[in-house]
């Protein structure tokens, strides 16, 4: 009897012992086990907003406003946990707190804070304006004159070009400040205009769809012109149309056909860069070379224009595409084995050479092998494009002092972005590495803001002989006036690209990388699909962390999660179309957008790990160690295997051009005749060119 | 109990146990002793027989393996993966070339060894990655009548379409050689094994072969042992072609010889014979 009862009386105990599963989901920027943390807001901010909550309960309005303005300025841009697994700066959580106020809070508030806030507004004149302006919008938004100073600032953020950040201020009005004396039709007119120029499609819709059937008594001045809004937006949108990020068809006669590999086409030319670093090898250096992992990086490589540029582990080359003559290199390729027996070169992470190249030059992410230093940092070069010439380094410049760059470079907005982490040298006992985006102009390097994005919890890897680093490499994309940075390791962040403000951050599910500590050389490690950036679908961003195993849809804009899935960790985004979403992993696998099913999985040779694929509408196309793999998008199909003139390659990258389908293997880059529908030319007919060119330095 | 019958009793163990070691030798292994007294005098001989065989079938061991955080997806992987490879064989239309399946085995993935340890540590993953693997066994029947050009080509085309169809072909990919290399498990097994089943014919010859080899060692002996050769009273199997034995439950343990080299497979039989003997009559009394 005494034990049932001791029973009954601890049952309920077992029942709060139970983790609640919103707990167990929830991605705190505080929790110790996520591999990167955001800038945090110091104990003290965290206290003032508990405190807030606390009195707003109670209603006691003085005191909780006193205590959100207890938080300092320098705080206002640090990082607390938001809804939804975002993290968000403290002004914005702010804001959310001020506009969520009850009436008679909204009252006490504008009785305490209107007078500072009219103050601020006075004064935004000539250079204040826009501090000023900004000020009010993230601190006072909801005093009588917030809606005033958003619009203005709405106004401003518009002729400037960012019309992302115009189309907030003019939404928050709409949509936060429900008391507003502001013409609704007008603030509609404008946030539509910001909203369609920012490519906000969905949201444009709404909003045009709203104008429809509401604000018709309303007459708006835009433009000089009185109208009906609906009339006005009408009007102004009259010559708009909806950019395309793909090309038309009439306008590039090949952008739409497929390589079209079905018959035996031979490569009209090779460049044959491993045969020139085995040239006059014995057979033991050739063993030697042919088992170091060296020998099996693929080059990173990118087209611009009718040249290709390549980045062979530091050794830049350019070769002209119409004739695949080699235009010039860096550096010759002979005795370049020697280098990479060094122990510490053995270490690299060859995934980390990079190259992007626009207009007159070319920027090289790049390791000196030479460099006996295993912490050596990767050194971001800028070259002219016709002759290879340096233009600057960034070892030159001490603005990179502090930084190692990783990830693929991003040329956009006029600038050039790149993902860096601030090194840690433990003999000056140095914090951990934290993670850095930096913008560049890109002709000199001068760094015009550098943007901290986090600070990583597991410190710097050491590497002892042959062990690569595994870490992760950040990617960015590009849309509408603000950058998104994949860290892969659970974040997604946001940021500005004018100013590098850093908006906020999606906190997503995933595992710690895996660490260098290793037993034994081959202690087989899990394989680890290569990160790739997030993949636009809609107004969504696909993102899948390279150690998450959840696949997200984010609509960064409404700062939603659209769905998200469970995934094969060991996968990565290859492409995405109006149906389904393209994965690399074990096996090259579609995933359909609508039911979230897994649709088909084809197994190709060595998996999908990496490599760039060609993912087009009409199939998908994927270099590998026994030849190019055409697949279908539709059941997964091979429905091709073009043997090619890449056979003993480990395989590698397909790029596609106008004239050419390149291969870029470890060993060769092949480029196959690329024939449009209709235009039969055969790889003999267009042979004009010199046939598979071999390159012997 | 005096001390003179304890010595007694002592005395009679000794001498009726002394030979029960002898006993134990040979006959009483074959079930022979325990019937009637064993006849442990005569000529023990090793007998051996060798003859070869073509191969008749080659077989390819192929991997499907497919794994995920949604065992849906697992299930999709999977079916797809070994569609694919199926398909790929029928494309083939040839007629002697099946597919034969093993065991599903559903796994997790991420189980590892310890290198610490070695031993299997729990996994440290917080979910379960799902993981189902069958063994898919491709075999080409008919070989036999083909000359080495034309197994050549057909291995070299099975082997062709199980990659390209994704499959993976030969066993101990994720083997960890550093791991292993002390156990001797480093060996070669070949991506293809060409096999001898059904070899009943040929397994007679080898065994006659091996009788008739006894025969003539015992009968030498016999000859220079001055003694004449009587019948043969007993036989024990040394080596037996052809009895594979399994430890894995996805296979019957079946009678096939097998190798990884295209060749004339060898069927050796060994025989350990005993013969009775007797005193030559026609040269008794002449011995000192």
């Amino acid at each position: 009897m005494r034990l049932a009862l001791v029973t009954l009386l601890f049952l309920p105990a077992l029942a709060y012992g139970q983790p609640k599963p919103e707990d167990e989901d929830k991605v705190s920027n505080d929790n110790p086990a996520r591999p990167l943390q955001m800038p945090p807001a110091s104990t003290e901010v965290k206290e003032a907003i508990d405190d807030f909550e606390r009195f707003s309960r109670r209603k006691a309005w003085e005191r909780s406003l006193k205590a959100i303005y207890t938080i300092p300025d320098d705080q206002a841009l640090r990082f607390v946990d938001g809804d939804n697994g975002f993290i968000i700066p403290v002004a914005r959580k702010r804001r959310l707190l001020l506009t969520a106020l009850p009436p008679e809070g909204q009252a006490a508030y504008r009785l305490f804070y209107d007078a500072e806030a009219r103050k601020l507004l006075d004064e935004a004149d000539g250079p204040a304006e826009l501090k000023n302006l900004e000020r009010i919008y993230s601190a006072y938004f909801t005093t009588a004159v917030g809606d005033n100073a958003a619009d203005r600032l709405g106004d401003l953020y518009y002729e400037l070009g960012r019309f992302d950040r115009a189309a907030d201020c003019w939404l928050a009005i709409l949509r936060e400040h429900p008391d507003t004396d502001l013409s609704a039709g007008s603030l509609s007119v404008k946030a539509a205009l910001a909203l369609f120029r920012a490519g906000r499609r969905a949201e444009f819709e709404q909003i045009k769809a709203e104008l429809a059937d509401r604000y018709n008594d309303e007459k708006v001045t835009l433009g000089g012109q009185t109208a009906s809004p609906k009339e006005a937006l009408s009007r102004l949108m009259s010559d708009e149309k909806w950019g395309t990020d793909s090309v038309e068809p009439s306008a590039s006669p090949s952008a739409f056909a497929s390589p079209r590999l079905a018959e035996t086409v031979d490569p009209a030319w090779q460049t044959r860069f491993a045969e020139s670093v085995e040239a006059g090898m014995t057979p033991v250096e050739l063993t030697q070379w042919e088992s170091n992992a060296l020998s099996a990086v693929v080059p990173a490589a990118t087209v611009e224009g009718k040249t290709l540029f390549v980045n062979y582990l530091g050794h830049v080359f350019a070769v002209d595409l119409p004739s695949g003559k080699m235009l010039w290199r860096s550096a010759s390729f002979h005795n370049l084995e020697l280098l990479a027996q060094q122990n510490m070169a053995r270490g690299l992470d060859a995934t980390r050479f990079a190259i992007v190249a626009a207009g007159e030059h070319v920027w090289v992410l790049a390791r000196d092998l030479k460099d006996q230093n295993m912490f050596a940092s990767f050194q971001l070069i800028c070259r002219r494009a016709d002759n290879g010439e340096i233009v600057w380094k960034s070892t030159d410049l001490t603005d990179y002092a502090t930084f190692d760059l990783v990830g693929l470079p991003l040329l956009a907005d006029g600038k050039l972005f790149i993902a860096g982490k601030s090194q840690m040298n433990p003999q000056q006992q140095q914090g951990l590495p934290r993670q850095f985006v930096l913008a560049i102009q890109p002709h000199d390097g001068k760094v015009l803001w550098k943007t901290e994005v986090g600070t990583f919890r597991q410190g710097q890897q050491y590497y002892y002989y042959y062990m690569p680093d595994t870490s992760p490499q950040p990617r960015l994309v590009y849309r509408a006036g603000a950058i998104y940075l994949d860290t892969h390791v659970g974040v997604l962040a946001r940021l500005d690209t004018e100013s590098g403000q850093f908006d906020w951050g999606y906190g997503y599910k995933t595992a710690p990388f895996q660490t260098g500590y290793r037993f034994y050389y081959y202690m087989p490690q899990e394989p680890q699909a290569v990160g790739g950036p997030p993949l636009q679908t809609g107004e969504a961003f696909l993102v899948k962390g390279t150690q998450s195993e959840r696949l997200y849809a984010v609509e960064p804009n409404k700062m939603k999660v659209l769905w998200d899935r469970p995934i094969t960790k060991a996968s990565r985004l290859l492409g995405v179309d109006d149906n389904a979403v393209y994965l690399g992993g074990d096996e090259l696998s579609a995933l359909d957008l609508k039911t979230r099913k897994l649709l088909w999985a084809t197994r190709v040779p060595n998996g999908s790990m990496d490599g760039r694929v060609l993912v087009r509408p009409d199939g998908l196309w994927q270099l590998t160690s026994r030849g190019i793999y055409e697949i279908d998008p539709k059941s997964g199909d091979v429905r091709r295997i073009f043997r090619g003139k890449d056979l003993g390659s480990v395989g590698g990258d397909l790029l596609l051009t106008d004239g050419w389908l390149l291969a870029v293997s470890n060993r060769t880059i092949s480029a196959y005749p690329r024939r449009a529908p209709g235009n039969a030319v055969t790889a003999r007919d267009d042979s004009r060119f010199t046939k598979e060119q071999t390159r012997h330095e | 109990m005096s001390k003179p019958a304890i010595a007694a009793l002592c005395l009679l163990l000794l001498i009726g146990g002394a030979d029960r070691p002898a006993r134990a030798q040979f006959f009483d292994q074959m079930g022979g002793a325990a019937s009637h007294p064993s006849n442990i005098e005569g000529f023990t001989v090793a007998g051996k027989g060798f003859v070869t065989a073509k191969p008749d079938l080659v077989e390819i061991d192929l991997d499907v393996i497919a794994s995920s955080e949604l065992t849906a997806d697992a299930i999709v992987k999977y079916r797809d993966a070994k569609r694919r490879i199926r398909d790929a064989f029928a494309a083939l239309k040839l007629g002697n070339v099946t597919v034969d399946e093993r065991g599903l085995l559903v796994d997790q993935k991420g189980q590892m060894q310890s290198p610490y340890f070695f031993d299997y540590q729990p996994n440290s993953r917080t979910k379960t990655e799902v993981q189902l693997t069958r063994k898919l066994i491709v075999k080409a029947a008919d070989i036999r009548k083909m000359d080495e050009e034309g197994v050549l080509q057909l291995v070299g085309r099975l082997l062709d379409v199980a990659q390209d169809a994704g499959g993976k072909v030969g066993a101990g990919n994720n083997m960890n050689p550093y791991y292993y290399y002390r156990w001797g498990g480093n060996t070669t097994t070949g991506l293809a094994r060409f096999v001898v089943e059904d070899f009943d014919k040929v397994q007679e010859e080898a065994y006659e072969k091996a009788i008739a080899d006894a025969r003539a060692r015992a009968e030498r002996l016999a000859r220079l042992s001055k003694v004449e050769l009587g019948p043969i009273v007993a036989v024990r199997e040394l080596v037996v072609p052809g009895d594979k034995g399994t430890n894995t439950d996805d296979e019957p343990a079946r009678k096939r010889l097998e190798t990884a080299k295209f060749q004339e497979i060898p069927v050796r039989v060994e025989l350990l014979v005993r013969f009775e003997v007797h005193p030559r009559s026609a040269v008794k009394g002449r011995n000192p």
